[in-house]
């Protein structure tokens, strides 16, 4: 099974902005792929005029919102960096079980990244914040350059919802069959964030992918 | 469904059929949801269509029979269902047009039918008339007239493609061939579902559905299989986005849409003219009260000739009130639109309002004021200040204040007005093919509740701007009330930075003055009532300013061709027509004497009324003055 990769286009975000930008666009890509029953849910962004759906699954709510705090306690510790966000679904097969070890393996069938630069002068608030930067004032005259920039902000955010709009249309031979499993939402999926360690990223990613992932659906 | 075995030719097309059949049915139901505010599936408000629990969370509770289709449950929508044979018959089936209008009223809709304060509709600009030409009762009246445009086009389509493309189909087995459909199809109409979310006229819907507004627009739909072709003016404003096309055995499903790329010009319009009205009204509220208590005063429900004083009294109040305080007799107390004026002029360059005949109630010069601030208050008090029966001018600072803006301020709260006009709506879609068109009302929504503050410095000016519902509440009561000092405070509160500023700067600033002055009235001059007011700091002095000028107003209405004339002195001009025997009988107070002086000298004007008329407004001003004064001995005392 062909892999197909979806690099999204670069996002120069706040550190304030992370949290709903990352949402926004990591369940509009699982609604894309959850295809069991689902109760789709709009969901307003706060920050922008967008209004995004999840599939109504708290379960995978929570699962997305703690790999966006862990991507933001990494952005703290490393500022001006791009970074990148990956969202991977697979399958997961089982492999010749073997005397004592019952193993399972990732194919992996698609890969979404998420590009952000995250704009370290204007870091703001959090109290999180450990090393914190020099903060650059955000004066008067900031104002307008600020919405100016969430303006745009704004603008590329809907460019990357329908970037994935126009993917799911054109890439749907590799999708998995259906899961007919009762309760299954969503195909089985991983997110991947830059490691603590500061590895390189794609080390990080090879071994998330030698790991032993929890069969979340679809067996 | 599409997982059945059906092994056979025709069980498969059987099959497909009832899958391309659904998937009409599913794509009408997530476009007309998201597009027919009383279908809205974000509209919870405890709203009879969704009955079932479904609607909120994902996997719980109980499941229709269609919901299972595409794995999508959606909200209850009848409408989506409606006629649906009428495109899918028999394995044929017929394109599916979906045209998403928004409708405006036509300005000619008389506000006056809907509500009781028809006068002021006159003045009002159309963008002020619109919010109530979508009102519930409007609707009753009948006022047809409107103007449309289709933002968006959806086109559902089963190409059959027998003719030429039957060899290019692969040789899979009809049930592989039937689930990939179905998973295709299912992924369509995910893409489907976020897409219509994303489209520009899912924010005009928004708009619509969500309460605190009453908008001069209504969205609604027409289902046909047939369109009618754009013009290429209007096919150059929309942009198209295809889906792509899921193949099937026979032919390909096909959905594209075709929409306006920008709708903010209209969406935002109700906001924007809104808000200047409000602003006059607001200040004006609180001044009038005082002056409620003269018997003099005309009164009338109706504002006359919506004269301009009247609102741009209230304005300036409602700026400055401490310095209205400190100069009571300047501004407050002139109940004769023309002192007012100048303050008016100031703040709004609005000043058509002044010319009590000549001009509209409503100068479209407030509409720049209205685009900055979308707030909820300025929108309802309009209608009330533009239009005015009566010609009396000094009646309409009064008025305003009380009646009018109270009211306005009531339907815009009232955004529940949506409901039964949604409720009487009827959404036959798909009838006959024919269009039908679906009104709803317009319910303003406050978005600048939740984005308001810094947090969102991206967000629209108007949401910044824009008041919350519980403001909105708030402002109304005090309207109602009348109470001029609370309003005054609240508004200087930088929340509302841009009306406000504008104002404070326009009052400092007497060079402005002049200038709005010259052009829209003539009557008062800017430079006399500053003089006034800077000179005369002391409550008497400041009493019988304000005798004098309510004195005035009347006559410099008349004379109106007079006042021009005078334009050597402002004052001498202004005074001159108001100025009347009244004027020296009454005040003894030097400061005064200063005003009055000017208005002796011009005193040859008042020669133009009748006595009639000077005696009776000469009692009418006793009165006044004699309650002004005590008024103002008191806190001497």
């Amino acid at each position: 099974m062909n892999c197909e990769v979806c690099q999204l286009k670069e996002l120069e975000v706040e550190h304030f902005e992370i949290r709903e930008v990352l949402r926004c666009i990591l369940h509009t890509i699982v609604f894309h792929r959850a295809l069991g029953l689902v109760r789709p849910k709009d969901v307003d962004l706060e920050l922008f005029e967008i209004t995004y759906v999840q599939c109504g699954d708290i379960e995978l709510e929570k699962k997305i919102d703690e790999k966006i705090e862990q991507f933001i306690s990494w952005v703290e510790k490393h500022p001006n960096k791009k970074s990148q966000v990956c969202l991977s679904f697979f399958e997961e097969k089982n492999k010749q079980a073997t005397w004592f070890t019952h193993k399972t393996e990732r194919l992996y069938w698609e890969q979404w990244y998420i590009n952000l630069n995250v704009a370290q002068h204007l870091k703001v608030h959090s109290g999180k914040s450990h090393n914190s930067k020099v903060v650059v004032d955000p004066g008067e005259s900031a104002l307008d350059e600020r919405m100016a920039r969430r303006a745009a902000l704004e603008a590329s955010l809907h460019e990357v919802l329908f970037q994935i709009i126009k993917f799911v249309n054109e890439k749907k031979d590799h999708v998995p069959p259906i899961p007919h499993t009762e309760g299954v939402v969503y195909f089985p999926h991983e997110i991947t964030i830059p490691s603590s360690s500061d590895s390189a990223f794609g080390m990080d990613m090879i071994k998330r992918m030698l790991h032993t992932g929890h069969p979340t659906m679809l067996s | 469904m599409a997982s059945s075995h059906g092994n056979t030719n025709s069980e498969a097309a059987k099959v497909m059929e009832q899958i391309i059949t659904e998937f009409y049915a599913k794509s009408l139901h997530i476009i007309l949801e998201s597009r027919t505010p009383y279908m809205s599936s974000r509209n919870f408000s405890g709203e009879r269509t969704l009955s079932s629990p479904s609607s909120s969370s994902s996997s719980s509770s109980s499941v229709r029979p269609r919901d299972k289709w595409f794995n999508l449950a959606l909200k209850e929508c009848p409408a989506a269902l409606e006629n649906l044979d009428l495109f899918c018959s028999q394995g044929h089936f017929e394109p599916v047009v979906v045209d998403v209008i928004m409708v405006q009223r036509p300005l000619d809709c008389d506000l006056v039918k809907c509500s009781p304060k028809r006068d002021l509709t006159r003045n009002s600009s159309l963008k002020e008339r619109y919010p109530y030409c979508w009102n519930y009762e409007q609707d009753e009246f009948g006022c047809d007239a409107k103007s449309e445009k289709i933002i968006e086009r959806w086109v559902v389509q089963y190409e059959n493609r027998k003719i030429r493309d039957t060899n290019s189909g692969s040789r899979r087995s009809s049930n592989n061939n039937l689930s990939t459909l179905y998973k295709k199809s299912m992924l369509l109409l995910r893409s489907l579902y976020v897409t219509v979310r994303l489209l520009p006229a899912y924010k005009v819907y928004r708009d619509l559905i969500s309460s605190g507004q009453i908008w001069p627009f209504a969205i609604t739909h027409r289902v046909s299989s047939f369109a009618e072709n754009f013009t290429c003016r209007e096919e150059a404003e929309m942009q198209r986005f295809g889906f792509t096309p899921v193949d099937t055995a026979g032919g390909r499903l096909c959905l594209s849409v075709l929409y306006c790329l920008s709708l903010s010009d209209v969406s935002s319009e109700p906001s924007t003219p809104m808000s200047s009205q409000l602003i006059p009204d607001y200040v004006g509220s609180p001044l009038t009260d005082p002056l409620k208590r003269f018997p003099s005063l005309p009164v009338t429900g109706t504002v006359a000739h919506a004269h301009p004083s009247s609102s741009p009294f209230s304005r300036r109040h409602s700026w400055s009130f401490d310095h209205y305080r400190a100069s009571p007799p300047s501004v407050s107390f002139s109940p004769s639109p023309t002192y007012s004026e100048p303050h008016t002029l100031i703040s709004n360059p609005g000043t058509r309002r002044f010319q009590p005949k000549t001009l509209p109630p409503h100068p479209p010069e407030t509409s720049h004021v209205h685009k900055k601030d979308s707030t909820f208050d300025e929108y309802c008090p309009s209608p009330a200040v533009s239009p005015s029966q009566s010609s009396a001018a000094p009646s309409l600072p009064i008025f305003i204040p009380g009646s009018h803006p109270s009211k306005p301020l009531l339907q815009s709260e009232s955004a529940p007005v949506s409901e039964p006009a949604a409720k009487l709506a009827n959404f036959p879609a798909y009838s006959n093919k024919l269009n039908f068109p679906v009104r709803g009302t317009g319910s303003g929504s406050f978005k600048s509740c939740k984005t308001t503050g810094f947090s969102q410095p991206g967000t629209a000016v108007e949401k910044l701007f824009s008041f919350g519902k519980d403001e909105a509440r708030q402002y109304s009561g005090v309207k109602s009330s009348s109470s001029s000092r609370s309003f005054p405070d609240d508004f200087d509160d930088t929340e509302f930075p841009c009306p406000f500023d504008v104002d404070d700067d326009d009052v400092t600033d007497p060079g402005s003055r002049p200038e709005s002055f010259d052009k829209h009235v003539p009557l008062c001059e800017p430079h006399e009532f500053e003089g006034l007011f800077t000179i005369k700091k002391s409550q008497d002095a400041a009493v019988g300013a304000l005798v004098q000028m309510l004195r005035k107003a009347p006559p410099l209405r008349q004379d109106h061709s007079n006042s021009v004339n005078l334009s050597q002195a402002g004052r001498p001009e202004i005074w001159s027509n108001c100025s009347q025997e009244p004027n020296r009988s009454s005040e003894g107070q030097a400061s005064v004497q200063r005003a009055g002086s000017s208005s002796i000298v011009s005193s040859g004007l008042i020669s133009s009324k009748t006595t009639a008329d000077a005696l009776r407004e000469l009692q009418g001003y006793r009165d006044m003055k004699n309650s002004l004064i005590g008024k103002g001995s008191k806190p001497h005392i």
